[in-house]
């Protein structure tokens, strides 16, 4: 029999660790979903990001390559769908699922075509410290919440200064302000000056780039194990789409959802435990299935959606206006 | 004043021109093609032995030639039909990413009437019944989104996405659960597994000498023809085009916006419905994989034909040549499956959608036409 505080306090701990790239992933959207384009291209951005960041940094036996390499070929996904979306006028849909569809592809194929090849992390010291938990002085000494918040890898604290980072820089500066007009009325903002194209491209990039450290994240806690069928990310990619509507388009409301949604991710693997180490109280979980968990995220988003177009309250919904629509100047 | 001209700016193109969009199609897929030949030959795969297997799906050389066939058509059907019915939704600007959710609820509802039946009704009139179900199935998940849409404005790009994976989780809930109640398992297992359809369920196959045809495949050939047809020659078809061109004309000239959404967008879902519940019957049981992504995969088939009927059947007959074939022909190589063709489709979609901007704008430099 497992001691029920060790039972939970691991279960705090997983919704954290499992749940990070959630996090990149969806303040990485939200970044780009603000100058008003969709790309539903996370889940590839982020496929691509893990394997070239993960074989960079594993290869070079170094974290900071690896790092920069994600942000670097998920930044590439960016790229292409802009040059797609903004200068060649495609399809956001189309072009961004296409990208999550490219993007798995090349995945499997390299992961596939490394064969024996492929680098272990234990291998490369640099990765295995540099994702190793870092104990926060003090505050990881306190019973259950300490081990929960404050002994996680670096990368996890780099999420939320990120997620905060991005709020801030879309709500209180000029620069992001004039990025939420394009995302809301790009004719508007155009006409008073602002390089709609620059700031879509940069933004893009740097959204995409975002999620690529999600993809690293995954690749570094799978302890860099390539499975031919399963890929790291593992749907994440569209979770976290799901997660921005469930954020409301808000950076820092979306470390609140990654935590809701992680919740449920993580009671789907420890349903089980939980209901053997509380059997009075959470007995009734073992018998819940699995699946409702796993669908939970999208049920929840999917009635978030249904009831704020019902209430349609344009000024609380962060939904940009001009979401999914191209820019074309000589339209307007 | 003079003004400041910039270096070059783009406009509309007036018309279309078919060898500019030919020429597009050959230039992507050759583009595509020798990415690929590059990347193989980096793995050390014989290149032109390797697009030999995968153009002739692995037929030549095949003992049971018409096997691979018969494998081919199975993956062809869902396809076709898919494309078609999603081509229906975007030519409303309605983007229907829903496929995937819709043929699994209609391939759930078509299993629900195998199951329960049996073998309880002849084997036409049990196909009619899951055809039935399938389009009802795949056709009210399709409703809920057009009534909401056409009702409150609801974003139908992200609906119809939550909703796949919803309709995913459930199948997989039904396919993995062992109780009592859950009919769709077979009872000789112990591992939960989706029991075999009863005899009366399967599809008639036809058959020709060595080569057995599936019904499915005439019955997704008429739908083509009729799609057409409707589309063009009806009514209703023309209503499609007017709410698709814009919105507000058409409900200037007295056409019920909502009413047509709501109608083609359930016909569209309800086909998708119906490829799925082909599908199953034509499999004779049910699988979490059901799909083979044939929402995912309809969307870029849709997209590449330009939602033009006749494309659509070109488009879909080579994306199934390309990953059944990729299959057939990454047997003998580890490290090639379905993801390469997933790949090269995916360059062939980029150097489409790009070459697109070309057909439909054309770059003005500067001094070289004035300004009017």
């Amino acid at each position: 029999m497992t001691d029920p505080i060790s039972v939970l306090t691991l279960f705090l701990f997983n919704i954290i660790v499992y749940n990070i790239p959630l996090l990149y992933g969806t303040v990485g959207e939200i970044l780009t979903e603000k100058s008003g384009s969709l790309n539903l291209g996370v889940e590839g951005t982020m496929a691509v990001g893990a394997m070239f960041g993960y074989l960079a940094g594993s290869l070079s036996n170094s974290m900071l390559l690896g790092l920069l390499v994600s942000m670097v070929a998920a930044g590439l996904c960016g790229l292409l769908f802009s040059v797609l979306t903004v200068t060649l006028q495609a399809n956001q849909n189309v072009t961004g699922l296409t990208i999550t569809t490219f993007g798995l592809g090349l995945y499997f194929f390299i992961g596939k075509g490394m064969g024996a090849n492929w680098p272990a992390m234990q291998d490369s010291p640099s990765l295995v410290n540099g994702f190793a938990p870092v104990e926060i002085p003090g505050l990881s000494a306190i019973p259950v919440v300490g081990k929960a918040l404050f002994s996680h890898s670096g990368m996890v604290y780099l999420a939320i200064v990120i997620a905060v980072a991005v709020w801030w820089y879309l709500k209180y500066t000029k620069v992001g302000l004039r990025l939420r007009a394009i995302g809301e009325n790009p004719g508007a903002a155009d006409s008073v000056g602002v390089n709609i194209v620059l700031y879509k491209y940069i933004h893009l990039i740097a959204g995409s780039a975002i999620m690529g450290l999600g993809g690293f994240y995954m690749a570094l806690n799978m302890g860099g194990s390539f499975e031919g069928s399963n890929c790291w990310v593992n749907g994440y990619g569209w979770i976290a789409v799901a997660l921005v509507i469930f954020a409301n388009w808000n950076a820092v409301a979306a470390i609140l959802g990654t935590l809701v949604f992680g919740f449920f991710n993580t009671l789907q693997v420890y349903s089980g435990s939980l209901a053997s180490a509380f059997p009075e109280g959470l007995g009734w979980l073992s018998a819940v299935p699995p699946h409702l968990y796993m669908a939970l995220p999208f049920l929840i988003t999917a009635i978030v959606l249904v009831v704020s177009s019902i209430r349609n309250k344009r000024e609380s919904s962060g939904q940009p206006s001009a979401l999914g629509t191209n820019y074309f100047r000589e339209d307007r | 004043m003079k003004r400041k001209e910039p270096l070059f700016r783009v406009v509309k193109r007036e018309g279309g021109s078919p060898v500019r969009l030919a020429l597009s199609y050959v230039v992507a897929v050759v583009l595509a093609l020798c990415i690929g030949a590059l990347l193989l030959a980096m793995q050390g795969v014989p290149v032109m032995q390797f697009y030999q297997d995968m153009f002739t799906m692995g037929m030549v050389g095949s003992r049971y030639p018409f096997r691979v066939l018969e494998g081919f058509i199975r993956l062809f059907v869902p396809l076709l039909i898919t494309s078609m019915a999603l081509s229906l939704a975007f030519r409303m600007r309605f983007w229907n990413i829903g496929g995937e959710g819709q043929f699994i609820m209609g391939a759930i509802c078509a299993g629900i009437a195998a199951f329960q039946l049996g073998n309880t009704l002849p084997q036409p009139v049990m196909l009619l019944v899951i055809a039935a179900c399938g389009i009802l199935g795949g056709g009210a998940y399709g409703l809920i989104v057009a009534a909401l849409k056409v009702r409150f404005g609801t974003n139908e790009t992200l609906l119809t996405l939550m909703l796949n994976y919803i309709a995913l989780y459930l199948l997989e809930f039904l396919g993995e659960t062992k109780a009592d109640w859950n009919f769709m398992l077979s009872e000789q297992s112990a591992r939960p597994v989706f029991a075999q359809f009863p005899e009366a369920a399967d599809m008639i196959l036809f058959t020709i000498g060595p080569f057995q045809l599936n019904l499915s495949l005439i019955i997704a050939l008429v739908l083509c023809v009729l799609v057409f047809v409707y589309l063009k020659y009806t009514k209703q078809g023309y209503e499609i085009a007017v709410v698709g061109d814009s919105p507000n004309t058409a409900h200037y000239a007295g056409i019920k916006v909502g009413r047509v959404v709501i109608r083609t967008i359930f016909l569209s879902a309800a086909l998708i419905g119906l490829a799925g519940a082909f599908y199953v019957s034509s499999a004779g049981t049910l699988s979490t994989s059901v799909t083979n992504d044939v929402g995912w995969t309809g969307i870029v088939v849709a997209w590449l034909a330009k939602l033009n009927t006749v494309g659509i059947l070109i488009v879909s007959l080579l994306i199934t040549v390309l990953q059944y074939g990729c299959q057939a022909a990454g047997t003998a190589y580890p490290s090639i499956d379905a993801n390469f063709a997933d790949m090269l489709q995916g360059i062939i979609l980029f150097v489409v959608l790009a070459a697109d901007f070309f057909i439909r704008f054309r770059v003005v430099i500067r001094g070289k036409e004035a300004v009017k």
